[in-house]
């Protein structure tokens, strides 16, 4: 089983670059990062072609279904084809799915990795592996990007560094420890009431009282925590808790109503577009990681209605793929408009992808074997295409990208080294990353 | 020269001069080599579809199929006899031809060479040998000991993990290579058991933490990592863990001074003095108080108490607390939800009544101490109208009979059965025809508020196509009619002490927490307890003790090793299941909201719910309780045993620190800290009092120092405001949210 994962030994491992690589330039130019620039930022740590400085994870959960969005087989015999049509993009050769009209338009900021695969297609377990880049373990639990990356980001922002809207799925954070779980928004952003539970002050209890408490907390825990083998200062929930509450500007960001309604309307009136756009406004002020939850993408039934209308009998879609579209396009439109897309990585996944062939419900089931990923911002070159799938879209065709490889290259262009180790409780070293490749064309 | 040269080189003289066949079994010779080459996992052509149109049954349980579709499917295409190194079933593995899942077998190595003779002789399936006993020999304990003092290995058959007694002479410590031997014996032709053979190679090595211990090709495993760590070795059906434990000191430490109060103490000083690791020494009268009023009643202790407790002098002063604690209904609610919780009671649309009858039932239960082979026997067999008889509801708690036999398996067996469903269970012994079997027992139960036997109902084994037969899992098939009474009398006999070690694991676990066996509804061979004779000594005694909970409660209560500090000593610091000290556990979340209440004097008010309503009493998981859901309450109705709730992070603290839930209390005119001002209580008076109400202990005079100075306020509102941030610090602080 573990030859399973076998790759041919020159390749180029997250464990290391070899001396060949060096000499091999070029490979990594895919992401407009060459090896030598990737050596450079090994070596100090903050090189100026890392451009990433945070991360928005739009998770659509459940596992889209790649043949109706990113990797449609118009050629493909009727049960693998399934109901849509392909349209061209704005970057030649390159067809996404008619659901996708506004995506289609700048698809020359976006690479499209088609030939993602992954062993796991059970949605807890393709749901850890996807969002960590290591497969689950029962000794084990490996947290997910953005605990990793606060963690190692986990300096000066008032914000939470890692926000998940509206909340998170089961745990985040693995062995890394609750401290970095996403800070949860709850809610729904596209609701004119939309609030962040207890940012605001309890009547009576203004920010001179926060101070004080704070202080006599330290009087019952700071004499604890000195007793307690030489362990670090830890920032407790307690102290993010009261930098949050005690600035008027970090809580602003969640502060919908302050965007303009032309803006609001670009996303689009439903959660998941303004969920984006709250994305937005969070990366803006300094907030590494941010992941925006889509669920309802486990389609074992009737694609049409699910992916395009919405709802029986509708006139205009306001299904899965619109309203992904919408708030998709709206957000790299946006962050490209404010100059911040170069430093954004946005990336649109789920843990898998859908059956090649219907099944009798006018539905796919789960179908881990190949499916596509958006990669965009964060240095990414767009308008490529990175990998294939074979003619019914069931197996990777060519240049396969696996869970890890995607890691990989999600924690270099964050500029994380990804050979670097993490440590669990009790002191043992964990890899941030494992058998993974930077991915190539 | 390419790898199919060398192996066509190296094979062309049998192919030439092919000797006379040998006899064969494919079941027990060949199976393995395709089980340890990763063929049948899961993730390749175990897969419930195949992989690449090629399907074997997962981890080789279907022997049949896996040689029909070896030898006959698509004509035979997969083997060729004339030809045997270019079969598909060899050129794919080997690498020769394009695989999808790589290179998993060496070409020259000797399950390529076993392959090619069985085809060469005609891929047959052979005669079936039974596997009667499979022996993994090691030595447990690594440490570098002279070799004079080096024992004989220990044997590890099936059925348990063998512990070796600890080494008489020690030197340094080495993270070494120990190699293994797995042997097994089949039942030979004249049915007597054969000689054994060595398997070695044909089994499979799985560490639970590979960067603890991994097994090399050559069969020997390095422990890399101090600590107590499993390899599961796997061959054909039979899976056996073994455990390898590199002491975490190199310091031998006294253990045998150690007062002992129970068997408890005995085993768990053993294991450390094994391990080499020393005790923290034991908690304070108050410490202990607190902890164990909170694992018992889940509340905290009164300050009469406290003092009372204090004062008394007598030697068997905390076993009279404890039976007074095991006694009260404060008792009998805490370990009310704790069941509920287990059982997955909630309330049913439009039918707040059963729920009602179920958690009524359950209460009397619990309070009267009923056995719980009693309680079992009840909730398997009741019938009636389930607004009424509470443990008819238990079948009503879940969608239908595979819900019930799953919910079956992991209250009363502490196992997951679910995999089972869909294939074998990869790592356990239930098989499909366990699972729906169970199944079958429940399938003929209507669910409605009437709970009745109907004269038909079945549920399909989705293997056989056939409805399953009734069945005990692990047992015996069952005839037809109603088999819930056979279950019960199964799961409670005296000889089967599943249902009493998940009993007791979950007891230890509500006391220390952290389960022998860990996460408590995951029991099985694979995932060893990490103290095996702990646990078997526990579960007998609970079934010696008429299976009574407040029995086993008592004993691990007043157990020396639940009575030991949670403050660390030099060298235990890392001991996170080995218990040389107290684990602190964060506070569930009803008991953190139960104690604020206690603490503040003012009830939370939850809707829906009469006035005084403890959140230990919210047995409903849909019942709203917005506080309690953000302190992390589970909500989820298959439980949350795996991951027990907790109240932690940012949304949490901004809730405490924000939210009306501790701000309303302190500032309610009935609640305690309005009612102490207005008696004009002195600063010291107030402190102290909270102090005790809270952490369970009277303030030092250090602390009570601190605070009158740092409260002291001229003017008398901002002296209320005071004393309000001084009791939400408390209620915030590590020592009052956590049990320790």
């Amino acid at each position: 089983m573990m030859s399973m994962t076998s790759k041919p030994s020159l390749a180029r491992r997250c464990d290391g670059v070899t001396r060949r690589d060096m000499l091999r330039l070029g490979g990594l130019s895919a992401f407009g990062l060459g090896l030598a620039d990737l050596f450079r930022l090994r070596a100090t740590g903050a090189d100026q072609k890392i451009r990433a400085k945070s991360c928005i994870l739009l998770w659509l959960d459940g596992g889209p279904s790649h043949l109706e969005t990113l990797d449609l087989k118009p050629d493909a015999p009727a049960e693998v084809r399934g109901p849509f049509q392909p349209i061209a993009t704005n970057v030649a050769g390159i067809e996404i799915s008619e659901l996708l009209p506004q995506t289609a338009r700048l698809c020359d900021k976006v690479a499209i990795i088609r030939s993602m695969t992954s062993p796991l297609g059970e949605h807890g377990l393709a749901n850890r592996y996807l969002l960590s880049g290591y497969k689950p373990s029962p000794v084990l639990q490996y947290p997910n990007y953005g605990s990793v990356v606060t963690h190692l980001r986990n300096g000066g922002s008032v914000l939470p560094p890692y926000v998940s809207i509206p909340e998170s799925r089961g745990s985040a954070s693995g062995f890394l420890g609750s401290a970095h779980e996403p800070f949860e928004t709850g809610g729904d952003p596209s609701k004119p009431e939309f609030r962040v539970k207890d940012l605001e002050f309890f009547p009576g209890v203004g920010e001179a009282r926060i101070q004080r408490r704070r202080e006599y907390l330290a009087e019952f825990d700071g004499v604890q925590s000195r007793l307690e083998a030489g362990a670090a200062p830890t920032d407790s929930a307690f102290d993010r808790a009261y930098r949050l509450v005690t600035s008027a500007d970090a809580k602003s960001a969640f502060d919908l109503n302050a965007e303009p309604p032309e803006v609001r309307a670009r996303y689009g009136p439903r959660m998941f577009g303004q969920s984006c756009l709250l994305a937005r406004r969070l990366v803006e002020r300094g907030v590494p990681f941010v992941d925006v939850q889509y669920t309802g993408w486990d389609t074992h039934e009737q694609l049409v209605r699910q992916l395009r209308d919405g709802y029986t009998g509708a006139k205009v879609g306001v299904g899965l793929v619109p309203t992904l579209d919408l708030g998709y396009a709206a957000l790299i439109q946006d962050l490209s408009e404010r100059g911040l897309l170069d430093e954004t990585l946005v990336i649109a996944m789920g843990e898998f992808g859908r059956t090649p062939k219907l099944n009798t419900r006018g539905g796919r089931d789960h179908w881990p074997r190949v499916f596509s990923v958006m990669l965009a911002g964060g240095g990414v070159r767009g308008g490529q295409v990175i990998g294939s799938s074979d003619r019914v879209g069931e197996s990777p065709h060519d240049n396969p990208v696996t869970p890890a490889d995607l890691a990989c290259t999600i924690y270099t262009l964050l500029g994380i080294d990804p050979t670097q180790n993490l440590h669990t409780a009790d002191g043992r070293p964990v890899q941030i990353n494992q058998g993974g490749m930077m991915i190539r064309m | 020269m390419s790898l199919s040269a060398i192996l066509l080189a190296a094979l062309a003289p049998a192919v030439c001069f092919a000797e006379p066949g040998r006899s064969w079994d494919f079941d027990t010779e060949i199976m393995p080599v395709l089980t340890r080459a990763g063929c049948n996992a899961g993730a390749c052509h175990g897969a419930a579809a195949g992989r690449g149109g090629f399907h074997l049954s997962l981890l080789g349980s279907d022997p049949a199929s896996d040689h029909a579709a070896i030898v006959q499917e698509f004509e035979g295409r997969r083997i060729n006899p004339a030809h045997p190194e270019r079969s598909l079933l060899l050129a794919k593995p080997t690498g020769r031809m394009d695989h999808g899942g790589n290179t998993v077998l060496q070409p020259d190595g000797a399950g390529a060479a076993r392959l090619v003779e069985w085809i060469r002789d005609g891929a047959p399936r052979g005669s079936s040998r039974r596997l009667l006993n499979l022996r993994v020999s090691y030595e447990p304990l690594q440490e570098r000991l002279p070799a004079s003092e080096r024992g004989t290995p220990t044997a590890v058959e099936e059925g348990g993990a063998g512990r070796p007694s600890a080494p008489g002479v020690s030197e340094r410590a080495r993270l070494t290579r120990v190699p293994i031997q797995v042997t097994a014996t089949f039942q030979g032709a004249s049915g007597e058991p054969g000689e054994p053979q060595d398997v070695t190679a044909w089994t499979v090595f799985t560490p639970a933490d590979p960067a603890a211990v991994e097994v090399g090709e050559d069969y020997v495993a390095r422990v890399t990592r101090r600590g107590q760590h499993v390899v599961m070795a796997r061959f054909l059906s039979r899976v056996v863990p073994l455990q390898f434990s590199v002491p975490l000191s190199d310091q031998e430490v006294k253990l045998a001074g150690e007062p002992r109060a129970n068997f408890v103490d005995d085993e768990i000083l053993r294991v450390l003095s094994e391990l080499r690791v020393p005790v923290s020494p034991p908690a304070t009268d108050a410490a202990w108080l607190r902890r164990v009023s909170l694992d018992l009643t889940g509340r905290l202790p009164e300050p009469a108490l406290i003092n009372a407790q204090l004062q008394d002098k007598t030697p068997d002063k905390r076993g009279r607390l404890v039976d007074s604690l095991l006694n009260s209904e404060a008792y009998a609610d805490y370990w009310t939800l704790k069941f509920a919780r287990l059982l997955r009671l909630h309330s049913l649309t439009n039918e707040p009544e059963a729920l009602q009858a179920y958690s009524t039932w359950l209460r009397r239960e619990i309070a009267a101490d009923t056995g719980l082979d009693q309680l079992a026997r009840q909730l398997l067999t009741a019938t009636g109208d389930s607004h009424v008889v509470g443990p008819a509801n238990f079948g009503r708690m879940v969608a239908d009979a595979r819900g019930q036999a799953e919910l079956v398996g992991q209250f009363f067996l502490g196992a997951r059965l679910g995999c089972a469903n869909c294939h074998n269970h990869p790592l356990d012994k239930w098989t499909q025809a366990d699972y729906h079997g169970l199944a079958a027992v429940f399938a003929r139960l209507d669910r409605g508020r009437e709970v009745r036997l109907l004269s038909r109902g079945a549920v399909t084994n989705p293997r056989t196509c056939e409805p399953a037969v009734p069945r005990i899992p692990g047992v015996k098939d069952l005839p037809e009619g109603d088999n819930r009474q056979a279950v019960a009398d199964w799961l409670t006999a005296g000889t089967n002490r599943q249902f009493a070690k998940a009993t007791v694991n979950r007891l230890w676990r509500a006391l220390f927490g952290r389960g022998l066996v860990e996460p408590t509804d995951d029991m099985r061979e694979t995932n060893p307890p990490t103290h095996p004779a702990l646990l078997d000594r526990l579960a007998d005694d609970f079934v010696e003790h008429g299976c009574s909970l407040r029995h086993t409660l008592r004993l691990l209560a007043l157990s020396n090793t639940y009575g030991r500090s949670d403050s660390l000593v030099e060298g235990n610091a890392r001991d996170d299941r080995f218990y040389s000290h107290a684990f602190r556990r964060p506070l569930e979340p009803e008991v953190l909201a139960d104690a604020i209440a206690d603490v503040t004097g003012v009830p939370e008010e939850y809707a829906g719910q009469p006035g005084g309503t403890r959140a230990v009493a919210l047995i409903d998981p849909l019942s709203p309780a917005s506080s309690l859901d953000v302190l992390g309450r589970c909500t989820l109705l298959g439980g949350c045993e795996e991951k027990p709730a907790v109240a932690a992070g940012l949304e949490a603290q901004l809730h405490l620190l924000n939210g009306e839930f501790i701000n309303g209390k302190l500032t309610a005119e009935s609640g305690r800290l309005r009612q102490s001002i207005a008696a004009q209580r002195t600063y010291a008076e107030i402190v102290d009092e909270f102090y005790q109400r809270a952490l369970g202990r009277h303030a030092t005079d250090a602390e009570a120092a601190r605070w009158s100075t740092r409260l002291q306020a001229a003017d008398e509102s901002e002296r209320r405001q005071r004393l309000e941030d001084f009791v939400w610090s408390l209620l915030n602080s590590r020592q009052f949210m956590e049990n320790h």
